[in-house]
């Protein structure tokens, strides 16, 4: 319309040329990996590594499933990052309620501002008191642990995705169930959670993707392999002398493949509210 | 009798006030409860133990320091070299993310087919544990069997195997480039979703005036995406700064110090050596750098949100 037929013809090719680098600049690393998940030993360690697999195997992921303790990692995973969810979303959704309807009061209002610092507080500088607290109520080395901090560094911006998805719905719905006498409670579980879970999807998922993926606390509170989650675990396939490569990218593929595979299904969801959450905070 | 009247009304509408009062502090309570126990408490033990004698193991070791935890931390030979790591950390990641990610975003934001196929695969790194993302690259660049290197000797660009981690004054860059990887897409979808709420007409007009495209992206795209730029920039500077994960997984620190920043030095002090007052002392220059830049931060943006109306 505004250019040239050449013109935009031009442009085309160079937007799709660069769009194409960016790609794959972008998961050039993830087609390794799967590339060297499935090589077997003798192709791993060569000095001259190829993109065709001779002889694919699936004997790195056997051996991780089998042999190690991966499948416990995983489930210890999946428990912690599951409950701190929950929690963080019921948390967020009773907070996000408050901020939306009641922000006129001086409560809601320092609350806001306490949440928006909260959010900037990074948890390296907490570490030592958080390992101490922990260490306290004899904490350390159990999901709890895990389970109290993931929810806690979550807690502002879930709570700012939810506000802002309220702030869309129109205060007369509940206007209605009011003069039926309902109570607040009630009019949050029947009137505006209903209307509410495509949010509730995509704040949960940041959530559990937050969860899934932290490393620090996970490395630093939990020293038994019994609770051991899988991103510090996966600091363990590599040793000290010698690193099983093959093993260690079959183990990568396995800890992204669930994160990937929910991702890809509610990607529409998740960056939407992602967006809506930070711009409000 | 109207006074009787409106003093009904004042009192029903008082305890109607009072009750939404009530209802509003019960919804806040148990995010107040996790926010005051593990963010606000801690960060006032943080500063409260770096003026304390204080250590994790042996717990005998107690009383005021004064400033002596300071004065450890500031005359450990790794400290000004883990500041300026920090610094060089934390302006090279976030201009090279930022770089990138207005570049994918403009990309993005044209009227091209496969928009949401390219959207997603740009995404992807964002996606996966840094753990996951630093043990692959590690793998990728590794100086004996790493695919990097072999294209790089294959095709001449170099004679021998670079040993990008290993090697002090190539590892900060390496570690630089790989943390950019991984953060830009943040950026490519929040300024993604700034262009798209750009009306078109405006770019039509210019058009029309005879700008050509480097013009209006300069004059009309760049100046819209000012908050948002001013928000993902500041916001990183603060994620990067403090990030731990990323050169723990990478490097620890190494080789020799090279890449060891504040928080490395935090862990270092807390995890290793156990001095709980030198940690929380590094950990309470960090947090008064931060909220110097907060400040700074908060008046700029409403200075924009001002100008904004």
């Amino acid at each position: 319309m505004l250019n040239s037929k050449k013109q935009t013809r031009i442009n085309h090719i160079v937007t799709y040329f660069s769009l194409a680098l960016f790609s794959i600049y972008c998961l050039f690393p993830f087609v390794w990996m799967v590339i060297s998940a499935l090589k077997p030993k003798a192709e791993i360690r060569t000095a001259n590594p190829t993109f065709y697999i001779k002889n694919a195997t699936f004997e790195n992921f056997i051996k991780v499933l089998f042999d190690t303790g991966f499948v416990g990692f995983m489930k210890n995973s999946l428990v912690v990052s599951v409950f701190s969810t929950l929690i963080s979303l019921v948390i967020a959704i009773f907070a996000g309620y408050a901020l939306s309807r009641y922000s006129r009061q001086q409560y809601v209002k320092v609350t806001h501002i306490g949440m928006l610092v909260s959010q900037m507080v990074p948890g390296v500088l907490l570490l030592v008191p958080l390992y101490l607290i922990m260490q306290k109520f004899k904490l350390l080395d159990s999901y709890y642990s895990l389970i109290l901090a993931y929810t806690t560094f979550v807690i502002p911006l879930c709570t700012f995705m939810m506000s802002s998805f309220f702030d869309t719905i129109p205060y007369s719905l509940e206007e209605a169930a009011e003069v039926d006498g309902c109570g607040k409670l009630k009019t949050i579980f029947t009137i505006i959670i209903p209307v509410s879970i495509p949010s509730i999807i995509s704040t949960g998922l940041y959530a559990f993707i937050s969860a899934w993926n932290e490393f620090m606390f996970g490395y630093t509170f939990i020293s038994v392999d019994k609770f051991k989650t899988i991103t510090p675990a996966i600091m363990l396939y590599r040793g000290a002398n010698i690193t099983d490569w093959g093993g260690l990218m079959a183990t990568s593929v396995l800890a992204v493949l669930p994160v990937t595979v929910i991702f890809l299904f509610l990607q529409k969801y998740y960056m939407s509210g992602l967006l809506s959450g930070s711009v409000k905070g | 009798m109207p006074s009787k009247n409106q003093t009904e009304i004042v009192k029903r509408k008082l305890s109607r006030d009072q009750r939404s009062k009530v209802t509003a502090i019960l919804l806040l309570m148990p995010a107040v409860i996790f926010l005051l126990g593990l963010i606000a408490y801690p960060l006032v033990k943080v500063v409260f133990d770096s003026f304390s004698y204080s250590h994790l193991i042996n717990k005998t070791l107690s009383g005021f320091a004064g400033l002596n935890n300071f004065k450890k931390v500031v005359s450990d030979e790794h400290f000004t070299q883990a500041l300026i790591n920090t610094v060089v950390w934390t302006v090279f990641s976030v201009l090279g993310e930022y770089v990138l990610g207005l570049g994918s975003a403009v990309l993005l934001n044209q009227d091209i087919k496969g928009r949401t196929v390219f959207r997603i695969f740009i995404f992807i790194p964002w996606l996966v544990p840094i753990i996951v993302a630093g043990m692959t690259w590690s793998w990728i660049l590794n100086p004996d069997f790493g695919i990097l290197n072999n294209l790089l000797v294959n095709f001449h660009f170099i004679k021998t195997p670079i040993n990008f981690l290993g090697d002090k004054n190539i590892a900060m860059a390496s570690v630089i480039f790989i943390n950019i990887w991984r953060s830009f897409p943040y950026y490519t979808i929040s300024i993604l979703a700034a262009l798209q709420s750009i009306p078109s007409d405006i770019q039509e007009a210019a058009s029309i005036d005879g700008a050509g495209m480097f013009k209006r992206f300069f004059k009309i795209t760049l100046p819209q995406l000012k908050s948002v730029s001013l928000v993902l920039v500041f916001i990183h500077i603060i994620w990067t700064s403090i990030n731990f994960d990323f050169i723990w997984i990478l490097t620890q620190g190494g080789p020799n110090y090279a890449t060891e920043t504040l928080p490395l030095m935090i862990y270092r002090y807390s995890m290793k050596l156990f001095d709980v007052g030198a940690a929380s002392a590094l950990s309470t220059i960090m947090i008064i750098f931060m909220t110097v830049l907060f400040v700074f931060y908060y008046k700029k943006r409403s200075q924009l949100s001002e100008s904004a109306m």
